[in-house]
């Protein structure tokens, strides 16, 4: 009879370890299918990532005129250091028909692990030469300016932001 | 004894391992709009476009698998599964309305120029050539509206400062036939009967009072006569629409609002076939108020663009004109609905509709993380909304 019983706990014990084992490779196997299918974290801190903050009082002020000062803040917050990277800023129009996209362009040569800089842009943002696309029978409305701000690097990190900017003609 | 016990309970380890394992299957597709779905129209909606532009006036290809519209002034179309979006005029074009009337043929009501002229002309263009090129095959145009069934378009023609005719045009832009009896007046809207035999016209008379006038048209016997006239200070908006329940229109006036801005207010009407009597449209409820409507493909709904009242949100709705019933289609919390005649469309099996909104305007600066071409509220953009089981 003691025999048998410790023949059962061993047998028992065994498909305990048994199950434990499946239960492990299971578990681990569901993991790394969940991680696959996820998006990349845009600042996971692990690899480069960039940042780009736009100032909304800033925005605010802005007028439909020319020379209107814009700072745009780029940050890498992730845990290696970047180089190259590239800023443009594009103003373009929400009347599609209209032709005249204006394009800024500025480049950091390094941008280091942990830090923000602020670049600084001189936009032009009065309207465009009107068309018989901007006439009142193609778009009842006077369009809005549109800024769309990227900053990218060689090896493919990259960020945007767009900001649509209301109405203002005067100063 | 134990140890059958003891297999038991190990089998039931296994199984609960192989269950944890199986739940990694269990996450959730992801979304295949390409974007988020605007929740400021109710669920189900779907976006066909995206990206800045002034848009309207949704058409749907014959099978379904595209979309043309009107933004800025000119014609694009794309396939509703894939953003392929295409121009089909150039961009100074001027067009006022849009249809298909091949799978690759549009007909544009419009101005090459940019002026906004009247009477205009009607072109043709194809949605899949590369080249922008239109081709003009009527002018002095009035208006236009599919032929039922049928490749060709029916485009109404100023004949004299003071009077219209009818011309039934071809998808390659041949005459098929004009319809010589001149109508009295401008004719603003036309639309074909669910047998196709018949058009009904919606006209506007010139004068010291000018009114409107509904008219039929026999296609065959080429026609027609008089079926309603307005009073002098209504008028006709957008075409009537010939259903299986009888000839529906929006008519009405702008009124003055306590604040002393002219507000429209629009009811709909309908001409029964027995007695061809106008009346208020029976099914959507007093103090409705219509923007826009248009038939379904097989005649039985009609789809509607209005409010409940005149402090209510606009919103689509269907409106079972065998039961009598009325549906709303969106849950429009803050979004703007487009209220021209022709911003709505019907796909062509009567499984969804086509409506043009954007998101209430902002006095501030609006960011986003994301690329101008993937927005959507902030900009007019066309929407799918699933009508439900077709009938």
């Amino acid at each position: 009879v003691r025999e048998a019983a410790l023949w059962v706990s061993g047998a028992a014990l065994a498909f305990v370890a048994t199950a434990g084992a499946f239960l492990l490779l299971a578990s681990l196997a569901a993991g790394s299918s969940e991680r696959s299918l996820r998006p990349n974290p845009r600042s996971s801190g692990s690899g480069p990532a960039l940042e780009l903050r736009l100032d909304g009082d800033q925005l605010a002020s802005l007028r439909a005129l020319p020379g209107q000062e814009l700072d745009v803040t780029v940050g890498n917050t992730g845990r290696k250091d970047l180089s190259n990277v590239n800023i443009t800023l594009v103003v373009s129009s929400e009347n599609t028909a209209l032709s005249g996209l204006r394009y800024y362009r500025e480049t950091l040569d390094e941008l280091a692990s942990g830090t923000f800089v602020t670049v600084h842009f001189y936009l032009d943002l009065s309207a465009r030469e009107a068309t018989a696309a901007s006439s009142p029978a193609a778009v009842p409305e006077t369009p809005r300016n549109i800024l769309e701000v990227r900053a990218t690097t060689p090896e493919g990190t990259s960020a945007v932001k767009t900001a649509i900017l209301p109405l203002r003609l005067e100063s | 004894m134990r140890s059958r016990a003891a297999l038991l309970i190990a089998a039931a380890l296994l199984a609960a391992g192989c269950a944890h394992a199986g739940e990694a299957i269990s996450i959730p597709p992801l979304p295949d709009t390409g974007g988020r779905v605007n929740p400021g129209l109710g669920p189900g909606t779907r976006p066909l476009s995206s990206g800045p532009g002034y848009k309207g006036s949704p058409s749907w290809s014959p099978r379904g698998d595209r979309i043309a519209y009107i933004v800025d002034g000119y014609v694009a179309a794309r396939s509703v599964k894939a953003a392929d979006v295409r121009r089909c005029t150039t961009t100074d074009f001027l067009a006022e309305d849009v249809e298909w009337t091949s799978e690759r043929g549009l007909m544009i009501l419009g101005s090459p120029s940019g002026a906004r002229e009247v009477p205009r002309s009607v072109y043709r263009a194809g949605s899949a050539e590369r080249s922008l090129g239109v081709e003009e095959i009527a002018e002095d145009a009035l208006t236009m509206g599919p032929a039922s069934g049928e490749e060709s378009m029916l485009i109404a023609l100023q004949t004299t400062p003071s009077a219209s005719g009818l011309a039934l045009v071809g998808d390659d832009g041949a005459v098929e036939r004009v319809y010589t009896g001149t109508i009295r007046g401008r004719i603003t809207g036309v639309s074909v009967s669910p047998d196709g035999r018949k058009a009904v016209l919606a006209t506007r008379t010139r004068g010291e009072r000018p009114y409107f006038e509904l008219h039929v048209l026999d296609l065959r016997e080429g026609v027609h006569r008089r079926i309603a006239r307005l009073d002098e200070d209504l008028e006709v908006f957008g075409a009537p629409q010939w259903t299986r329940r009888g000839i529906y229109y929006v008519a009405g006036r702008n009124e003055m609002s306590a604040d002393g801005s002219a507000a429209p207010h629009y009811e709909l009407y309908r001409i029964p076939p027995r007695p061809a009597e106008p009346e208020p449209a029976p099914g959507v409820g007093e103090g409705f108020v219509v923007s826009s409507i248009r038939v379904s493909p097989e005649g039985g709904r009609l789809a509607v663009i209005g409010r409940l009242d005149t402090t209510a949100p606009t919103n689509l709705y269907v409106l079972d004109l065998h039961a009598e019933d009325l549906e709303a289609l969106t849950d429009n919390e803050d979004m703007v609905i487009r209220t021209g005649p022709d911003d709505l469309a019907w796909s062509p099996g009567g499984e969804s509709i086509a409506i043009v909104a954007r998101g209430a305007l902002s006095k501030e600066p609006s960011v986003h993380a994301a690329p101008a071409s993937a927005l959507l509220d902030d900009f007019y953009n066309i929407y799918e909304v699933p009508v439900g089981a077709s009938r």
